[in-house]
């Protein structure tokens, strides 16, 4: 099949506010095939988390996906009927979130809340559920899991519940995962497991993983392509290595630049100047324009994408490949 | 520079925290009816020196009781046991006008500005309440010493009339910074201050401390669980773990030359952009309870290198080269050299 596990085009999602729309998500592209791992990286309020809802459909009003095209297997998913978009939650597309507790009951043993999450999907006995849910705990690591399924989410600590969160997600090995910072809030060692897990589970499974993330370390570390938001766009995109070694997006440099470990010590830190602009008060042309040494008047209106085989990037004064260090 | 007593010396300092127990708990524990309620073993026998004029990051993951170090440093908690001296004075043992001296030279700022920013006052009130009620400006200029506090870190004189919440988190833990410097303290306490800052404003406020730290000659402890940060603005390195200090060395002996297996281990996760398809393969485990720490060393169940002697006899802190010291039975009690650990430290740049 040619279908691309996952593919969006001109994805919008909208809130309507007293105040005026806020475009959160505002015309995003994004491709994903079987065993690819894409790190989507922004800064809060770039539209990354709400680019991840929108494809589950799981956007709240006043938020509301007005324009795009989502497609899953070829199958179109934004006229799927809400019967047909809870058969693929959890079954065929799953999400785990930054906060486990999110996915987790906490008055529910886990083990209940895994049977109850295999049997909405497949008509299998009791017994096998949870037979099933205990080889989920044992896959992402959980010791003693014939013992620790009985437990409530508030006997595991914050990496142990990630983990439980991310077992729920792999029950009906679903052939996307949608993670939005699920390490973000936990140790560094911790998170290197889970990291790990994933990591070993994707390849083994075959899965694709969209990775939404702030931090450029983990991503690169991690995931094969890149796409990079800032203010409801993607500025940039790519394999890690070309978005990585040659951005061609000033705000991607800058993010890099501005990583501690690469910059010298004793030297200031290289920095972006200014703020995110707010989501209702975008400058016209492209959003980056304010912060940008190298805007000129021709940055007053918006850059199209400048794209050949899945790398782009929209600037009207791209950084030159050479240039790089 | 002044003499040779480090600017604060922590010798020896345990912290223990315990629920407070109502009379009738005391009373059926008296009887035998009830246990007596867990112990967090918070700081347990923890030594510490900062020198003037330096920066010392302290790193360690959550639990570790880095934050309670700190606040025990500013005077905020008291000990169970040991001391914390300022300039060679006992500060559990000031008194009066001293004691308040003290309080006002060592300032703390906060991971989240939002929760330590009281949301009904203005900015000016924030920042213009300490020196006010300490005396240290007039009311009548009150509003200009603000105004100038405000430029200091680079925020816009203008908008002093404004509350936190119209303010940008950036901003706001500009405004933090600002509240701290006030008092005109010499020594600075940031816990955790830019964790929650974006990478490309973290940037920003780690410049505007480095600057402030050279303008006024401020002392920092900077604490923090992200080891490239840390790297980049500190001078010496203390590695804490469940309670105690497992390794302290200058800056750069901490990158190129870890000792102590922990410290290795993070070293080795610290998530870098130019490692690319990394194998992730981290120790192993959690981090266990301070409530029930592992005897010996805290370290030995998810220590690669566990021996015997780890799980029984607690390592003491050793000095392996000027400087570096290290809590590890491994190699003499100083470690094991990060050349011989198998850790792949060559892609990690010089430190010039």
């Amino acid at each position: 099949m040619s279908d691309p596990l996952l593919e969006v085009r001109g994805l919008r999602t909208w809130f309507e506010t007293p105040k005026g729309t806020v475009k959160a998500v505002d015309g995003v592209d994004l491709t994903l095939e079987r065993g690819e791992i894409l790190g989507l990286v922004g800064e809060s309020g770039s539209g990354k988390s709400i680019t991840g809802f929108s494809l589950l459909g799981l956007v709240d009003p006043p938020g509301r996906v007005v324009e795009g095209d989502i497609r899953f297997l070829g199958e179109d998913l934004r006229s799927a009927s809400p019967r047909r978009l809870r058969d693929l939650r959890g079954n065929r597309i799953a999400m785990i979130f930054q906060d486990p507790m999110m996915t987790l009951n906490p008055v529910l043993r886990i083990g209940t809340q895994m049977i109850e999450t295999v049997r909405a999907h497949a008509k299998v006995s009791k017994a096998e559920a949870r037979a099933k849910a205990r080889d989920a705990l044992c896959q992402v690591g959980i010791p003693h899991p014939d013992e620790r399924i009985d437990a409530y989410p508030h006997e595991f600590s914050g990496g142990m519940r990630q983990r439980v969160a991310i077992a729920i997600a792999l029950l009906h090995k679903p052939d996307l995962i949608i993670a939005d910072e699920p390490t973000t809030a936990l140790d560094v060692t911790i998170q290197s497991q889970i990291l790990s897990e994933v990591q070993t589970l994707t390849r083994e499974m075959g899965m694709g993983l969209i990775w939404i993330s702030h931090d450029l370390g983990v991503v690169g570390q991690l995931a094969n392509k890149v796409a990079v938001m800032y203010a409801g766009r993607i500025v940039e995109r790519g394999t890690v290595d070309e978005v990585l070694d040659t951005p061609r997006h000033p705000y991607t440099r800058g993010l890099i630049d501005s990583l501690p470990m690469e910059n010298d010590r004793g030297q200031p830190l290289r920095q972006i100047p200014g703020n995110a602009p707010p989501p209702l008060g975008r400058p016209e042309g492209c959003p980056f324009r304010p912060r940008c040494a190298r805007a000129t008047e021709a940055c007053l209106s918006e850059p199209a994408e400048t794209e050949a085989q899945g790398r782009g990037w929209r600037c009207f004064h791209p950084l030159e490949e050479e240039a790089m260090a | 520079m002044t003499g040779t007593a480090p600017m604060i010396e922590v010798a020896g300092v345990t912290k223990h925290f315990r629920r407070k127990t109502d009379l009738a708990e005391r009373l059926a524990m008296r009887v035998g009816l009830a246990e007596e309620p867990p112990t967090v073993h918070a700081l347990d026998d923890v030594s510490l020196q900062i020198a003037e004029g330096e920066v010392v990051g302290l790193v360690g993951e959550s639990g570790c009781g880095k934050s309670t170090l700190g606040r025990v440093v500013a005077g905020m908690l008291p000990v169970t046991s040991g001391q914390v001296a300022r300039d060679g004075k006992d500060i559990a043992k000031l008194k009066g006008a001293e004691a308040r001296a003290m309080r006002l030279a060592t300032q703390i700022i906060f991971q989240d500005p939002m929760s330590s920013l009281n949301p009904r006052k203005k900015v000016v009130d924030i920042i213009g309440e300490a020196p006010r009620l300490h005396g240290l400006v007039k009311r009548s200029e009150v509003r200009a010493e603000v105004e100038r506090l405000m430029g200091l870190v680079g925020l816009d004189p203008a908008m002093a009339n404004r509350y936190p919440h119209q303010f940008s988190g950036g901003q706001r833990q500009r405004i933090g910074i600002a509240r701290a410097l006030a008092v005109n303290p010499d020594f600075l306490i940031c816990d955790e201050s830019i964790a929650a800052l974006d990478v490309s404003i973290q940037a920003q406020v780690i410049n505007l401390l480095v600057r402030l730290r050279e303008e006024l000659s401020l002392t920092l402890l900077f604490i923090s669980h992200d080891l490239s940060v840390v790297r980049y603005i500190s001078d010496r390195v203390v590695i804490m773990y469940l309670g105690r200090v497992v390794e302290t060395a200058p800056t750069d002996r901490i990158f190129d030359a870890a000792r102590h297996p922990y410290t290795q281990a993070l070293l080795e996760e610290i998530p870098r952009i130019d490692r690319r398809g990394h194998r992730f393969s981290s120790v192993k485990g959690e981090i266990p309870s301070p409530v029930n720490p592992p005897q010996g060393c805290h370290f030995h169940p998810r220590c690669p290198f566990a021996m015997d002697r780890c799980r029984t006899e607690r390592p003491a802190l050793t000095q392996a080269s000027p400087g570096h010291s290290v809590a590890c039975h491994l190699d003499g009690g100083t470690g094991r050299p990060l050349s011989e650990a198998g850790v792949t430290t060559g892609d990690i740049p010089a430190i010039d």
